[in-house]
């Protein structure tokens, strides 16, 4: 066994020192033809089997690359999306803030301007929790409104906020008239949200739907002229003494951030800074 | 028998010139049929050990287009040397794997350098040992070690399931 292993050695080892010398003296091309016979087969086959398996990594690794890439670009998308929403929060509580700023500079009255930071919005109660409070000097009953008009009035004034009670609460009433027919009323909140506009039969005579609705400043807590809503539709009880008309209010409650606290004297009238109001 | 050593060979061969390039970590390649060669001496003895290393070595001097006969020889020699020591030694860890997979790498490229300087070989040994023969001896090693341990792995779930 032994024997058999170190002859083959040296078979071998003859067999390539051979191979050397020969190649060496130039006279080894047919050796070399002769191992080309058994290692081109080889030699493709091989080469076969590493293209295929280069195609694959590479295919797997433009796959990973592509995987890679895609994962990358969505987190760009997401973060630019984001960023256009923040961009567009941002520009429009610019425009919303311009707008309350042109009001307030064009009011004749005394204003500080407050910040929305609660919303009680259930059907019992319905008001708003303003940044401005004792610190500010807001007195109860103070008027609040916005670009679009009245939102309502303060009804409990803390350290440093006031809750608003807003036009739709069951509870708030305002006196107002329809601008074009002068027919005075109450405008009365109701449990579902909306508003309606009370008045005396006799007294409306001519109202339609679509005509302002402000504030008609009697009781001196409300400035003149403010606007409150569109008649929405009529309800006529024939023979009754009041009336009904459900109004359209100018201001949306639900998407208010900035208002306008009414602080000094409010016996004015300020229709002309509100368009359509008078 | 000898499908199998010419299975096994080919298939070191395949590796190589398959996942050689693959392999490659900064510009130094794994010698895979010198592992293979290695391998199978260890488990089949100095005659198989040199039949695999020559087969294997004329099949990449015929590759590479080098000198026919260089690796033939050296990979025939470290074979046959393998497998007549292979059966006093105890390789089973990776602590001996490695650096005796190191070692024969190195004993390789020496005795092809020296084989090559009969030649007229032109390279420097410092530079061939710094750059090409260090490199690939730890490179070996590693994989080398490696495919032991996943051979032993293969061969207890194998028992296991028989």
């Amino acid at each position: 066994m032994r024997i058999r292993a170190l002859a083959l050695l040296g078979i071998v080892a003859g067999v390539c020192l051979l191979l050397l010398t020969l190649q060496m003296r130039g006279r080894a091309a047919g050796a070399s033809d002769a191992l080309a016979i058994f290692t081109t087969p080889v030699q493709t086959v091989v080469s076969r089997i590493n293209r295929t398996a280069f195609g694959l990594w590479s295919t797997y690794q433009d796959w990973k690359n592509v995987r890679t890439e895609n994962r990358r670009l969505r987190d760009e998308a997401q973060r630019l999306r984001v960023e256009s929403l923040r961009v567009s929060e941002v520009d429009e509580e610019n425009r919303r803030l311009r707008r309350l700023l042109q009001l307030k500079e064009a009011l004749p009255l005394e204003t500080i301007s407050g910040e929305i930071i609660g919303r009680e919005w259930g059907g019992w109660v319905r008001s708003l929790t303003v940044n401005r409070g004792r610190s500010s000097r807001v007195v109860r009953l103070t008027a609040v409104i916005g670009p679009d008009g009245l939102i309502g009035r303060i009804v409990d004034v803390r350290g440093g906020s006031s809750v608003v009670q807003v036009l739709t609460d069951p509870a708030s009433t305002v006196g107002a008239h329809v601008v074009r027919t002068r027919t005075p009323g109450i405008i009365e909140g109701e449990p579902r949200g909306t508003i309606r506009f009370k008045y005396m039969a006799r007294d409306g005579a001519g109202m339609q739907v679509g005509d302002m609705v402000v504030t008609s400043g009697l009781g001196g807590l409300f400035p003149r002229g403010i606007p409150i809503g569109r008649v929405r539709a009529i309800d006529d009880r024939g023979s009754a003494l009041f009336h009904y008309a459900q109004i359209a209010p100018a201001v949306d409650f639900a998407r208010i951030d900035e208002v306008l606290l009414l602080t000094g004297d409010a016996a004015r009238d300020v229709a002309a800074h509100f368009p359509g109001a008078s | 028998m000898r499908t199998f050593l010419a299975v096994a060979v080919l298939s070191g061969g395949v590796a190589h010139a398959t996942m050689g390039p693959a392999l490659r970590i900064a510009d130094v390649a794994p010698d895979i049929p010198l592992i293979v060669v290695v391998m199978l001496a260890m488990r089949r003895g100095p005659e198989f050990g040199c039949g695999a290393g020559f087969l294997a070595g004329l099949l990449q001097d015929a590759a590479t287009g080098g000198l026919l006969g260089v690796q033939a020889l050296t990979k025939s020699v470290i074979g046959f040397g393998v497998g007549a020591l292979g059966g006093r030694l105890r390789v089973s860890q990776p602590l001996v794997q490695v650096p005796g997979l190191v070692v024969l790498s190195i004993v390789e490229g020496v005795v092809r350098f020296a084989l090559l300087q009969l030649f007229h070989f032109p390279a420097s040994f410092g530079e061939l040992m710094t750059y090409v023969v260090l490199p690939q001896a730890i490179y070996n090693g590693f994989l080398g070690a490696a495919l032991v341990l996943a051979l032993a792995w293969a061969e207890s779930i194998r028992e296991r399931a028989s």
